[in-house]
């Protein structure tokens, strides 16, 4: 009872001031609103995962040496890189996705939503992203610290694990961060193939009440705090893990 | 390492990076060379597409007009001692650059009217302006922040040492400060010109005529899965063959710069 | 910069925009502006045959909104243009003043009629048809419910399916792309303005021979209506003139049968009672 109270007492006083939030009242409206946030929350908490450790699968065949293992990837990540998410998922999600049911015989069986092609697409696009970073940070590694590892007699391997990647993983650090801010915002492409994050939630309420504006202003509201946050927990993490006299 | 395995891979790449301009042109070209009938089918349809992504091509290169004049201008303003001018350009940048391309698109698009009134005339509105909008706005934000990043990336002691030669702040700004900054900009800018590019595909959600949007009206006409495909494929290759020579160039002047 | 300062910056924006906007008030004058200019600017949607589709030999527009909208506007002695428009921003344009009228696949709801004026006489009526695989058993709206079903985003069925027979709706920018998700199996379900549906299935019998549109009745079947902005009377006045015109002349239902519709009952039963009236 409190809840609805307050509720009220929310669209009444954002009435006076001009905008609209009278859905709140309804039923179906406010839940796929409350669920749009949920889902927008999800779908950063799995991607973030998902995309640094593609990532660093990516960035380990890139620096591998093996051209059978760098020459695809290298070609996935200029592709994802330069052409438009949208058009990405809407390639996989119209006709990976039907593909895909034929080989399963009958769409019936093709156990993969919209939800998976949004976190497969923006997941993998931005592990090419953390990839390239990955890869400048290993090379911006000084030659000098690689051959003073190797002369304590580090072996290949102990120095990729001890040396190169840590130093590379703090090197590329600002740009990782930077990625993720970009697959925080990239999550909104989810709606054009009805994933029922925040501005599909949106879109669903203001085409019945044409409240574009306030529900605009929460969207913004709302991507500008989870952006502050990324950005201040990667701020976080880089301190804790700066190496006094390395990098700037 | 020999020499030998070193120069090979490195062919290799090369190689791959110049078929990379023409690859998925080329695959289109094979496909509707191989099934006629759906070659001839997209032939029908290429002047209509290309008539969507010229407007690609349109509000990209609007957007990052406007977003480069304002983001100079507000990275400028983001370093004025005056607290008044540098906090609402600070927020300004805050915000706009955390925020989702698309949600600018949408609130550009609904939240403009679709003509405004100068001195008692109507001036229509249309979308692909709003859209242009919609993407300058975020564009000027990562800007401002490029340009803010360069001013300060210059050595105070520049600053001194032309005020000890006599120029004034303004002239030191112009003649010394800026041109140093433009090298330095050059290659995150024209990354910012890339993803722009690439967001204008975004406008084909609110309903502007570009690639997206016509590639998507051409299946539904065709309605045949293969013409789907081969739509998509198209639409791809078009903006990969725009956007990969961008990429390139910008990894080479960033090497050149950091050469140096 | 410390979080306080920005959520003032913030509220501050905010306030802002809203400024911005509640200035721009719509007058009420579309009559006179359709006059002046001398053009009806329509909204359509060209979701595909019989209502609004991109012919592919001329690549140009072709329907029976189309050819209501160009009757409407030779009936006023004004040109004709036309705005494409999709259901997700089509009342933003209408608000915004982008299009004078939609004639769009909107049939009449309470809930649309709170926002937007309409034509009192309906140029059509239509409700949502589910298509389905043949194989899946389904029957009735009812065996929809917990089940995912596609539709258009800001379509009026989104409600019904949803509170009446409780499925589990999803919302795709377009018909085309909804009906792509039906074929991809991301639901076992597509629910679209009846007439059109029935009409793909009929003309792509090849591609859609596994689906079917088996249930009896149709989703709330209401009136299409030619909507309009808020207390525009003359220009509402002057359009409903003109669709009884076409009603009674035989117009619309010349324009249906051009178009292949496959129910016209509807349009003849008008045709009768507002003749007889007249």
């Amino acid at each position: 009872m409190q809840d609805i109270n307050l509720t009220d007492l929310f669209v009444s006083l954002t009435g006076r001031l001009g905008l609209n939030y009278e859905f709140l009242a309804t039923g179906y409206e406010a839940q796929i609103w409350r669920d749009g946030f949920i889902t927008t929350l999800y779908l950063i908490a799995l991607l973030i995962p998902v995309s640094l450790v593609a990532g660093l699968l990516f960035a380990a065949c890139l620096t591998s040496g093996r051209v059978w293992l760098s020459t695809p990837v290298r070609a996935f990540v200029e592709i994802t890189r330069n052409t438009p998410t949208l058009v990405q998922l809407m390639f996989s999600f119209l006709v990976l996705n039907t593909f895909v049911s034929d080989l399963v015989g009958g769409a019936q069986n093709n156990p993969l939503s919209p939800f998976f092609w949004v976190v497969a697409v923006v997941g993998l696009h931005i592990a090419a992203l953390h990839a390239e970073a990955i890869r400048a940070g290993i090379e911006a590694v000084p030659a000098s610290t690689v051959e003073a590892a190797r002369g304590v007699g580090f072996s290949q391997l102990q120095i990729l694990q001890y040396v190169q990647v840590p130093l590379a993983f703090r090197a590329s650090l600002p740009a990782i961060v930077n990625n993720l801010i970009n697959l925080v915002k990239l999550t909104t492409v989810g709606n054009a193939i009805a994933v029922s994050e925040i501005t599909y939630a949106s879109i669903m309420v203001w085409t019945q009440r044409d409240n574009v504006v306030s529900m605009m202003i929460v969207i913004l509201a709302f991507f500008s705090l989870i952006n502050l946050v990324v950005a201040r927990i990667g701020l976080w993490v880089e301190r804790r893990l700066a190496v006094p006299g390395y990098g700037l | 390492m020999t020499a030998a395995t070193l120069f090979q891979p490195r062919r290799s790449s090369k190689i791959l990076r110049n078929v990379g301009f023409v690859a998925l042109p080329l695959l289109v070209l094979v496909w509707s060379l191989a099934d006629l009938t759906l070659g001839r089918e997209l032939l029908e349809w290429i002047p209509y597409l290309a008539s969507g992504f010229a407007m690609n091509i349109l509000i990209a290169l609007c957007a990052m007009v406007l977003g480069t004049l304002v983001g100079v201008l507000f990275g400028i303003l983001e370093l004025v001692p005056y607290r008044l001018l540098r906090y609402p350009v600070v927020a300004y940048v805050q915000i706009f650059r955390n925020a989702p391309h698309l949600v600018l698109i949408f609130a550009t698009t609904y939240i403009f009217p679709f003509e405004i009134v100068v001195f008692g005339n109507y001036l229509p509105f249309p979308d692909w302006v709003k859209a242009v909008i919609g993407l300058a706005i975020p564009a000027s934000a990562y800007i401002a922040e490029i340009t803010r990043g360069a001013i300060l990336s210059i050595p105070t002691t520049q600053w001194e040492a032309a005020k000890g030669l006599g120029f004034s702040r303004n002239q030191t700004l112009r003649r010394i400060i800026l041109p140093q900054c433009l090298r330095r900009s050059l290659p995150p800018w024209m990354n910012v010109a890339a993803s722009i590019t690439m967001g204008t595909a975004l406008a084909s959600l609110v309903g502007v005529h570009e690639l997206l949007h016509a590639a998507t009206d051409a299946s539904t006409a065709v309605r045949r899965l293969d013409f789907t495909v081969i739509a998509y494929i198209v639409v791809m290759a078009a903006f990969f063959t725009l956007c990969y020579p961008i990429a390139r160039l910008t990894r080479r002047l960033e090497r050149r710069f950091n050469a140096a | 910069m410390s979080p306080t300062k920005l959520t003032k910056l913030l509220f501050g924006l905010a306030l802002s925009i809203s400024a911005l906007t509640s200035t721009q008030a719509s007058a009420d004058a579309t009559l006179d502006r359709i006059k002046g200019r001398g053009t009806l600017t329509v909204g359509v949607i060209l979701s595909g045959a019989p209502f609004g589709y991109i012919d592919p030999k001329t690549q140009a527009q072709k329907g029976f909104n189309l050819d209501i909208a160009q009757a409407l506007a030779d009936d006023l002695g004004v040109k004709l243009e036309t705005v494409t428009v999709t259901p997700p921003n089509r009342v933003q344009f209408l608000q915004q003043g982008k299009v004078d009228i939609l004639i769009a696949n909107m049939q009449y709801t309470e809930d649309r009629a709170k926002i937007l004026d309409h034509v009192p006489t309906p140029y059509d009526r239509s409700g949502g048809a589910a298509v389905v695989r043949k194989d899946s058993g389904l029957k009735d709206w009812a065996d929809l419910k917990g089940k995912p079903v596609c539709v258009s985003q800001g379509s009026n069925y989104t409600q019904p399916l949803m509170e009446e027979y409780g499925a589990v709706v999803k919302a795709l920018p377009s018909q085309p792309e909804s009906l792509l998700a039906l074929q991809g199996g991301n639901c076992v379900a597509a629910v679209h303005v009846g007439a059109t549906v029935g009409l793909l299935l009929q003309d792509r019998s090849e591609e859609w021979k596994d689906y079917a549109i088996p249930f009896p009745t149709e989703l709330i079947p209401s009136d299409s209506v030619i909507w309009l902005r808020k207390g525009e009377k003359d220009t509402q006045a002057a359009l409903d003139a003109g669709v009884k015109k076409l009603h009674t002349s035989g117009k619309l239902l010349e324009f249906a049968k051009a178009n292949r519709l496959l129910n016209t009952e509807y349009l003849q039963r008008a045709n009768k009672t507002l003749s007889a009236s007249k």
